[in-house]
């Protein structure tokens, strides 16, 4: 893959202090952003965290009250055109021309970002590629799968190669096929050095793609970090089934989750250690399940009570 | 030398809106066919009406009346042009690359006007060979032509970034394309209209279409410039309208 348009300690995408307010209520309410070269952020949230009014923000779509974007070393708000440029966006909302075909599509997006000629070509044929488009290139838009819709979509905002990407839940209701081929052009992206940002309810695509993880919560960013640094200190659960009922010396184990029956469930924050003590200590059980925590407890926590968690997370 | 960027967004822009219009040809072929077969049909009408002041009279109100009608009518492929970008959400799609607010306006608009300005000259050209309207100032005529034509996609700009729905559009087109063309004087000549439809006349486009293509044909150059320049008024009145409101952005909206 070629290198990206712009590099160096710049680039990447730098947001700050977002405000946007419709009326009386705030749709960004300081939220602030920073991405580097070569990082997938995931970007998650409830539906009205304020995600989808940062990407528009940040693609010029709307004009914040108040705060500050850069896109690969471009002030956007001072120079939204040349920021722009920069930038290859994926809306959440699938906006293709019915009667126009994958290809036009794939042309037009990609001579508006400036590609030319044999290199436009190349481009196309390129993501087509990686896209699983190649088959449907001449097929309108309206006559595609939803799947196929998906990936067209995905490939208008990657046909060039642009140093930020912003994809707003690009998988949205896709098919595995579909899940996989943009996850991996995602990842070679980010690995060529581009700065992407990435929205999405399906927290375990982030783990898949190794993203760190931002949390949006009422228009602003209630956590960010590596996922290892965050998930710290969350609790996974040993669940334990016994051949009758639970062991009277192992009930202590089980404080935090209780006991029913014949299965004693205990939340921990190391399940493995949790486990060896636990079989240490005489248990026999019949059936095992540990699980340890992900980020949809992460996620769970922090929307739960983010004032809290948000302190005690590392940011 | 290489073309520059512009260069580049604008032909890229102007070939997509091109094939987007000719990937559905059927409003754009009814509005040019229409008027030939009206034309056909109403001349004797015309002619009857207006036999007092000769036959030449009588072709000058058919062609032009059906001139102005059918181009207001064919607002509609215009302002369903921009509504539909709306509609399909591609718009923001297009805002959020490198192109500007003005390259994406002048291009989506540029296929519209090639339409009426083909419309508009196969209508008199159609008039010259049939029935033998004679053009007294070819140039002044051309210069009407471009003004109305103008004036046209101003307002179907205007409408296509204001109306909320293909519904409202259509009605808008339907009931103003007639109600406009009956007012200025395309249906039925001024001079038979009730007194109050004649004194309302000037707030309809159609009327200063109407005389700018009558005096343009006569070769009257003073109330033709005067009627072109109301025209060219009405043009940069609702450009403006529509560039703000498309400009200003609606994504967001809850209406389609």
């Amino acid at each position: 893959m070629s290198r990206m348009q712009d590099g160096g300690p710049t680039a990447g995408l730098v947001a700050g202090g977002l405000v946007k307010r419709y009326g009386r209520s705030a749709a960004l309410d300081g939220f602030g952003l920073s991405v580097s070269p070569g990082e997938i952020a995931g970007l998650v949230g409830h539906n009205g965290a304020g995600k989808s009014t940062f990407v528009d923000t940040v693609s010029g779509l709307i004009r914040p009250d108040a705060g500050r974007v850069s896109v690969a070393g471009i002030d956007a708000l001072a120079h939204p055109r040349q920021a722009r440029a920069r930038l290859g966006v994926c809306p959440q909302e699938t906006g293709l021309y019915p009667r126009l075909t994958v290809g036009e599509h794939l042309r037009l997006f990609g001579a508006l970002a400036g590609l030319r000629r044999a290199a436009l070509r190349r481009a196309v044929d390129r993501v087509a590629e990686q896209l699983c488009l190649t088959d449907v290139l001449g097929r309108p838009a309206g006559l595609l799968s939803g799947g196929q819709r998906k990936r067209s979509q995905a490939a208008t905002a990657l046909v060039a190669e642009t140093p930020v990407l912003l994809l707003d839940e690009p998988t949205a209701g896709a098919d595995p096929q579909t899940r996989q081929a943009l996850l991996a052009v995602v990842a070679e992206r980010a690995a060529a050095g581009a700065a992407v940002v990435y929205t999405t309810h399906y927290l375990p695509e982030l783990e898949e793609l190794g993203a760190t993880l931002a949390v949006a919560r009422a228009g602003r960013i209630i956590a960010r970090g590596g996922q290892a640094a965050l998930l710290s200190g969350l609790a996974g659960t040993v669940n334990v089934r016994f051949d009758g009922p639970v062991p009277g010396q192992l009930r202590r184990y089980g404080q935090v989750c209780g006991v029913t029956g014949d299965e004693l469930r205990v939340a921990t924050s190391d399940p493995p250690a949790t486990l060896a003590r636990l079989l240490a200590a005489g248990a026999a059980p019949v059936s095992i399940d540990v699980s340890r925590p992900g980020l949809d407890d992460l996620y769970a926590a922090l929307i739960r009570d983010s004032a809290p968690a948000s302190a005690a997370l590392p940011g | 030398m290489a073309p520059s960027g512009t260069a580049v967004r604008l032909a890229a822009l102007s070939r997509h809106n091109a094939t987007l219009m000719l990937r559905e040809p059927g409003p754009v072929l009814s509005r040019l066919i229409m008027p030939l077969v009206m034309i056909v049909l109403l001349r004797p009408l015309y002619l009857s009406a207006l036999a007092r002041h000769g036959v030449q009279a009588g072709t000058v109100q058919v062609v032009t009346g059906m001139l102005v009608m059918f181009s207001l009518l064919a607002l509609s492929v215009v302002g369903t042009a921009i509504l539909t970008e709306r509609t399909w959400r591609t718009w923001d799609r297009l805002r959020a690359t490198p192109a500007r607010s003005g390259e994406l306006l002048a291009t989506k608009a540029l296929p519209g006007f090639g339409m009426l300005a083909v419309q508009q000259a196969e209508v008199l050209l159609f008039g010259v060979v049939a029935f033998g309207l004679r053009i007294a100032d070819p140039i002044l005529l051309a210069a009407a032509v471009l003004s109305w034509a103008l004036a046209l996609l101003g307002i179907g700009t205007a409408l296509g970034a204001t109306l909320r729905s293909q519904s409202e559009l259509n009605m808008a087109y339907d009931i103003g394309g007639v109600l406009l063309s009956a007012l200025g004087g395309a249906l039925v000549p001024l001079s038979v209209l009730p007194r109050w439809a004649q004194a309302a006349a000037p707030v309809s486009p159609g009327y200063w279409a109407m005389s700018a293509l009558r005096a343009a044909v006569a070769g009257q150059a003073g109330p033709a410039l005067r009627a072109m320049a109301v025209l060219v008024a009405v043009a940069a009145v609702t450009t403006a309208l529509g560039a703000w409101r498309i400009t200003r952005g609606w994504a967001r909206s809850t209406h389609l």
